[in-house]
Parts: structure tokens; C-alpha cells; sequence
């Protein structure tokens, strides 16, 4: 990817760095603002607060369905515009309206594929998620310090990072993606993976010797090959996903690929730019 | 590790000496490393191990699928029960009899200072029914303890393999950090949610009934009358399937006297005896003949109900056999989790992973061509990743079902694996082309550290989720730290020695 060239000079400048600041102080309002009507930072899905999800693949057409299930709590329907793929949701309800619904599918739409959730074992879910995330970035950032040993370098990597999932946390309550298990996961994998740019320009900038341009600029080729096969990954994975109406995997690849984009942003402007600061303020 | 480290700058001093090299001699220097043939004999044993072969005109592979891809249904239980630890001067014995008494609960020692309560009751109920007692609460967990939860997963497993269902699992949920099992999960591969559920999701009330006049029916004897029931067995000489079972004294003595009261023995085709489960007849057929004359004079204890001939006797025999044991667990449980997907959808689904696989494995190779411009560079990069993805699956084989989830992360894998391999090869390739081996090896060591601190992040992020045993999610986690750790100790370093050996030959 040769043309475009990346001047660290333009991009780590005060005035370009405003742009990732801004994104974030954005992003903190859309999450508060999640926060405060649903108690969570984003909005909670259907692993975490229980329902009935059921898959239904037939000819019938919506209006059909949505009569076929009155008296059901159903949530709008999703459908998949190249095949016949229906996504139906329900919130909760008592068991024996629930074992009714079951009857019900499995009467007219033998094939159907059901997933329940019971409301306590959501709750019990979403505590478990919680902490997956919180240790999750615990170890990553133990990690980061441990490789790095030196403050300043280590507590850029980590900002980033947490900037980075702040901004997938908007991105997804924009985006209408909720958080369920699957994309906690994708989460999880994010705060991974996200790190994998800066750690490479961290080590570029502290361990290689020569000028701090030409480092940069180094990191910048290789960082941003490494994130467009990622992204090109995700992206098939995304597109498949969503053709084939995969929920799953499409909000597991759409959430990988909010927080890349972010990250593009957070390690070659923000990181990058403290790593000058640290660098040149070591240096004089 | 010293030697074949010596070996590597031999053959990289005799590789330096030859002045024109031929294809055949590169590609003779690489299988001549070990990391190389290393790389090579796994992905020859992973091959092997996933045997991919035609089955009934349809490719089948070794690998093991999670029911989101081949159809099934699960069932995830709570107990209603809890673990509680305490202190108290009184013997633990004598208090879990006092409790037993207050709470009207089966309350048993489970280990030192640690009680099992059979009975759903919220944490400060039982606090003020121990202070009552002179002991104090310290913990309290909802749950049973490991060996009331062996003994419940024994139970089930029995309902499920009297069915005869080829592939399903009984799993305990434990969360990290305690000894209390939290959940069971009951997964059924080829059977839908209804039938999972009446097979393991209640405690059943088994009864005999006996026709009376018309329609009217009375009781007999409960299921605790029953104390063995047999496998189903085809009668030879009639050819009709039955379930043989025995009843206690007391029991027979009252199944004999309510088929004389009712005239049964004398008529028997007018008074059926019915078997009923939670209300409902899962049985019902005339006293055999020479049943109902043996019952004139004794009570009989061993009986043995028929089903009929043929596949459909058979398996109502089967059910009947479950229903028959009630199979009452020993504590109440709640559904937390249940579902189903068919095997169509399943079939659909791991179709379109592998779609979606193969093209994140070609735009991948794409982009890595765009950028280096270079079959010789690529082609070994796009290799390694996709050897990288076998023997992956070759080791998951043994080790984890795969899901949706582990698919999109081994989807990942293919993304992020070659990440690292563009550090090497822009490592080794920083300014000009080939490094004297010396500047290789400090360049390569350079780039494995990175690599080396990239993979820590992936992992320890991914710890929680694999640690966690509440989680369906730990395949993904598995699938997702079993790649980082392969491509870090096996692809990478093979990796490193083909790229230099092409670099070193095309200049």
C-alpha cells in the first residue's frame, strides 16, 4: 500500500489528535446516554435479559407470520433479502405461555430453530460478561506492561485500547448491534487484537534505532497491511454472515470491524503522538 | 534446541557458498529445516485426524459440530438448592438435623463447615434460621454440591441412553472458583426441544390406575411401589416388545387386590390398567391372560408391560422404560436455557462458514498480493496461514466442539494469523533486501518479539471467557488462544526460515 504516505508530522500534530479526542468525548455521551435509560453501556440483548429467539425458514409471508404468533409477545420481525429466512423475537413470558409458543413452532414449523433464555439466568449472564471484559483488559494491560516496563510507552498502548472499546461501545448502540454473548466475545477478541498495532509501534519506535520519522513511517506500512487483512477477513465474514442471516457471526464481524477502524485511528494518531511526546521529551 | 540451532547455520553457510541456486535446491533447503518439517508432519497428522473422505455422496470430515451446526437440541438446569458454609460451636451433624427440621428441607453435610440445602430459600431467610440454631451463614452459593451433582448427571445420562440417542452430553456448569455446580446442560444431537424436554426437564409423578366402570379410573400404586425396572425386551414367541419391572410387596399385594375388586382378572379387556406420568397415560392395556389368572390366587411381583412389535413397540418400549424409572432427580430444577436448531438449518450454517472461510482466506491472499506484489512472497504467507487453519482444526478435533462461535474465530485465526507474518517479512525486509544471516537472525529474533507480546494480549484477553465454565462461549475462546499459541510456536518460526531462504536465493 504504497500510495498514500503516512508524515508523522501532519497526523501526531495537536490539531489532528482533536479528532480521536472529539470521537471519544462523543462516544462517552452515546454510552451515557445508553447507560442511563438501560443501566448498561450498551444496550443489553437477548442473552442478557431473556426471551424466546427463533429462526424459521418457510415461503409464508410476514403478515402470515405475525398472525400465526398474535398474542405472543413478538418483537418486530427481521428477514434475510435473499433467502427465506425469518428472525423472530419474544420477550419474556411465563413458562406456559412459553411451552405453548414451542408447540406452536414446532406444529406449524417443525424446522424452526429455538433459543430461550431464562430471565435470572440472563442477569446471571450479563454479571459473567461483565467480568469476562474487566479481566479481559486487566490481562492484556499486565501484559503490555510487563513487555514494555516503561510507563509512559505501556499507559498509551492501554488508553488506546479502552478508547478504542468505548468507541466499539457507541459504534454498536449506533449501529443497533446489542450486546449478547456472542459480541461480548467479539469484545473480548477486540481487546486482544486491537493492541497488536500499537505494541508493533511501540516496539519499532523504543527498540529499532534511527530517525523517529522514518520509524514511524516504517510501523505505519506494516501496521496498516496487518489491519487490512484483518479487515478483509472480518469484511467476508460480515458479508456472508449477513446474505445467509448468520445474527451471530454478522454482529460478531460488524463489531471486529467497528473497533479496527477505531483502532487505524487510535494508533497512528493518538498513540503515535504520545510516543513522540515520550520520545522527543527523552531525548532533549 | 542448541542443536538444530547449529544445524541451521551450517545449511545457511552452505547455502551462502553456492552461487546459483536452482527451485529445486530452495525448496530442498526448506524441508531440510526442522520447524519446516515439523509444520509439515502436523499438517500431515491434522489432515489425517479430521479425515476428510465421501460418505454417502457427501463430504464428511472427523470433526466434531456443535448443535448450532448438525442439528439438536439442549436444555440448561438449575437447581433449586443451595451450598452454604457456616461456623458454629453446635456438631455439624446435629445442626443440619435442626435445619432439617426448621426449614422442612433436606439439609445434609457436604464437607467441613459446608451444608447442601434441597430447597430454594433467599440467603437472609437462611440467615435468621441459623442464628435461630446458634450458627452464623458465612457463604452461600445457589447449587449442589459436586457429588449430588455427579449423582444427577448419572440420572440423566441413564434417560438419555435408554433412548439410544448416538450423540449427547451431560455437562456440569461449575463458575470459576468455587466447588458448587451451578447448572447442568443436557445436549441432544437429532432431537427436538419437546422431546428433549420430556425426556430430562421434570421430575415425574408415575402412577397406576386401574378402569373401573365407563371412563372412571381409580389408583392402584405410585411409582415408589416400582423398586427395578428392566431393559425392553422382544418377547420371543409373540414378537411384541415389553418393559419388565417389579414391584415392591406392599405394591403387589395392592395391584392384586384392585384387579380382583374391579373384576379385572375375571374380565380384563373391560378394565384396563393405565400407567400415567405427571397426569398423563403414557400406557395403557388389558391384564394378560394368564396374568389375570395368576392374580386370582398370589400377588405377583415381577410384571412386565408390552408395547407391541415392530420399530414403533420398540420405542414406546424405550420410553416407556424412562417413564417407568420417573427418573425423579434429587433436587427441583428450573430451565435457565433451552433450544433447538434443525439439522436443514444446521447443514445451511456450516455451509455458509465455510463460504464465508474460504473467501476471508482469498481477500486475505488478495490484499497480501496487492501489497507485495510478489507470488514468492505470497504464496508461502498464504500457505502458512492455511496450514495454520488445519492443523488447527486437526488438534480441535480432539479437544472442542465447533460451533458458530469457534468457526468465527477460527475465521479470525485466518485474519490475524498472517498479521504476524507481514511482521516478519517487513522485518526481515526493512531497507533493501537480504540481510547478511547474522542481521537475519537479530531481525527475525526482533520480529518474534512483537509477535511474541501480540499473542500474550490475545491470550490472557481471552483467558476469562475459556476459564469460565458458564459460558457457551468457551469454544470461541479456546478456538482463538489454540490459534495464537500454534501460529506463535509452530507456523511463525517455520515461516521465518522459508522467507529467508527465498530472500536469500531470488537475490
Amino acid at each position: 500500500m504504497d500510495w498514500f504516505s503516512y508524515d508523522i508530522n501532519r497526523y501526531t500534530s495537536p490539531r489532528m489528535v482533536a479528532i480521536p479526542l472529539a470521537i471519544f468525548v462523543l462516544s462517552l455521551i452515546v454510552i451515557g446516554m445508553t447507560y442511563s435509560s438501560t443501566g448498561l453501556p450498551i444496550k443489553p440483548g437477548m442473552d442478557f435479559t431473556g426471551g424466546t429467539a427463533v429462526t424459521i425458514a418457510t415461503n409464508d409471508s410476514e403478515a402470515s407470520i405475525q398472525n400465526y404468533f398474535a398474542g405472543f409477545p413478538l418483537e418486530p420481525i427481521t428477514r434475510d433479502v435473499t433467502s427465506t429466512l425469518y428472525l423472530l423475537k419474544f420477550t419474556t413470558m411465563s413458562a406456559d405461555q412459553n411451552q405453548q409458543l414451542i408447540d406452536k413452532i414446532n406444529a406449524r414449523y417443525p424446522d424452526a430453530s429455538v433459543d430461550y433464555i431464562d430471565e435470572t439466568f440472563g442477569q446471571t449472564l450479563q454479571g459473567q460478561a461483565l467480568i469476562a471484559l474487566l479481566f479481559s483488559f486487566i490481562g492484556m494491560a499486565a501484559v503490555v506492561f510487563i513487555a514494555f516496563r516503561t510507563f509512559i510507552p505501556s499507559i498509551a498502548v492501554v488508553s488506546c485500547a479502552f478508547i478504542d472499546m468505548v468507541g466499539t461501545a457507541a459504534g454498536m448502540t449506533l449501529l443497533g448491534i446489542p450486546l449478547t454473548l456472542p459480541t461480548t466475545a467479539a469484545l473480548l477478541m477486540l481487546i486482544g487484537y486491537s493492541v497488536d498495532s500499537d505494541i508493533l509501534l511501540t516496539m519499532r519506535v523504543l527498540k529499532r534505532q534511527g530517525k523517529l520519522e522514518d520509524k514511524l513511517a516504517g510501523a505505519f506500512r506494516t501496521g496498516m497491511i496487518m489491519t487490512s487483512t484483518t479487515l478483509a477477513a472480518v469484511l467476508s465474514l460480515w458479508i456472508v454472515s449477513s446474505l445467509a442471516q448468520i445474527e451471530i457471526i454478522k454482529y460478531m464481524a460488524a463489531v471486529l470491524f467497528v473497533g479496527l477502524l477505531l483502532d487505524i485511528m487510535n494508533t497512528w494518531i493518538t498513540n503515535a503522538a504520545l510516543l513522540k511526546w515520550y520520545v522527543e521529551r527523552k531525548g532533549s | 534446541m542448541a542443536k538444530p540451532k547449529k544445524k541451521k547455520e551450517a545449511e545457511k553457510q552452505a547455502a551462502e557458498k553456492k552461487p546459483e541456486p536452482v527451485k529445486g535446491e530452495v525448496l530442498r533447503e526448506i524441508l531440510r529445516d526442522w520447524r519446516v518439517l515439523l509444520l509439515i508432519i502436523l499438517v500431515v497428522l491434522s489432515l489425517a485426524s479430521i479425515f476428510p473422505h465421501v460418505e454417502n455422496s457427501k463430504v464428511t470430515t472427523a470433526l466434531q459440530f456443535g448443535l448450532d451446526l448438525q442439528g439438536g437440541s439442549w436444555l440448561q438446569m438449575s437447581f433449586g438448592s443451595e451450598v452454604v458454609g457456616f461456623t458454629s460451636q453446635r456438631a455439624a451433624e446435629d445442626l443440619a438435623d435442626a435445619l432439617n427440621k426448621r426449614l422442612d428441607a433436606e439439609v445434609s453435610l457436604v464437607g467441613p463447615g459446608q451444608l447442601e440445602i434441597r430447597k430454594p430459600f433467599p440467603r437472609d431467610e437462611l440467615e435468621q434460621a441459623f442464628s435461630a440454631e446458634n450458627a452464623t451463614l458465612t457463604t452461600y452459593e445457589p447449587g449442589v454440591s459436586r457429588a449430588t451433582a455427579d449423582d444427577i448427571k448419572r440420572i440423566l445420562e441413564q434417560k438419555i441412553n435408554t433412548l439410544g440417542t448416538k450423540d449427547a452430553r451431560v455437562n456440569l456448569l461449575t463458575p470459576v472458583g468455587t466447588n458448587v455446580v451451578r447448572y447442568v446442560r443436557v445436549e441432544l444431537a437429532g432431537v427436538d426441544i419437546n422431546t428433549a424436554k420430556s425426556i430430562v426437564g421434570k421430575q415425574g409423578l408415575f402412577e397406576i390406575r386401574i378402569r373401573t366402570v365407563g371412563n372412571e379410573t381409580e389408583h392402584v400404586i405410585f411409582g415408589n411401589a416400582i423398586t427395578s425396572v428392566g431393559n425392553p425386551q422382544q418377547d420371543p414367541t409373540r414378537m411384541s416388545w415389553g418393559v419388565p419391572f417389579t414391584l415392591s410387596e406392599e405394591g403387589a399385594a395392592a395391584f392384586r387386590e384392585a384387579a380382583n375388586k374391579n373384576g379385572a382378572v375375571t374380565s380384563p379387556e373391560a378394565h384396563p390398567i393405565s400407567m400415567l406420568l405427571d397426569n398423563i397415560t403414557v400406557f395403557s392395556a388389558p391384564l394378560a391372560p394368564e396374568l389375570a389368572k395368576e392374580l386370582l390366587t398370589q400377588s405377583v411381583q415381577r410384571l412386565s408391560a408390552s408395547t407391541g412389535s415392530g420399530t414403533i413397540g420398540m420405542n414406546q418400549a424405550q420410553n416407556l422404560e424412562i417413564h417407568l424409572r420417573a427418573g425423579a432427580l434429587p433436587v427441583d430444577v428450573q430451565v435457565a436455557n433451552f433450544g433447538q436448531v434443525s439439522a436443514p438449518l444446521g447443514e445451511y450454517f456450516k455451509l455458509m462458514c465455510f463460504i464465508a472461510g474460504s473467501l476471508a482466506l482469498l481477500t486475505v491472499g488478495l490484499v497480501i498480493y496487492i501489497r507485495y506484489r510478489e507470488p514468492a512472497i505470497v504464496f508461502p504467507m498464504v500457505a502458512t496461514n492455511f496450514a495454520e487453519v488445519i492443523i488447527l482444526l486437526g488438534i480441535a478435533r480432539f479437544i472442542q466442539q465447533l460451533d458458530l462461535a469457534s468457526l468465527a474465530a477460527l475465521i479470525a485465526v485466518v485474519g490475524t494469523g498472517i498479521d504476524q507474518l507481514v511482521v516478519i517479512t517487513d522485518e526481515v525486509l526493512h531497507e533493501g533486501r537480504v540481510p547478511s544471516p547474522a542481521l537475519y537472525q537479530k531481525r527475525l529474533s526482533r520480529a518474534l518479539a512483537i509477535i511474541m507480546v501480540a499473542a500474550g494480549t490475545v491470550i490472557f484477553a481471552m483467558l476469562p471467557l475459556a476459564l469460565m465454565d458458564l459460558s457457551t462461549l468457551r469454544g470461541f475462546a479456546i478456538i482463538t488462544i489454540l490459534g495464537v499459541l500454534i501460529g506463535v510456536f509452530i507456523t511463525r518460526p517455520a515461516y521465518g526460515k522459508i522467507i529467508m531462504v527465498i530472500l536469500s536465493k531470488k537475490n
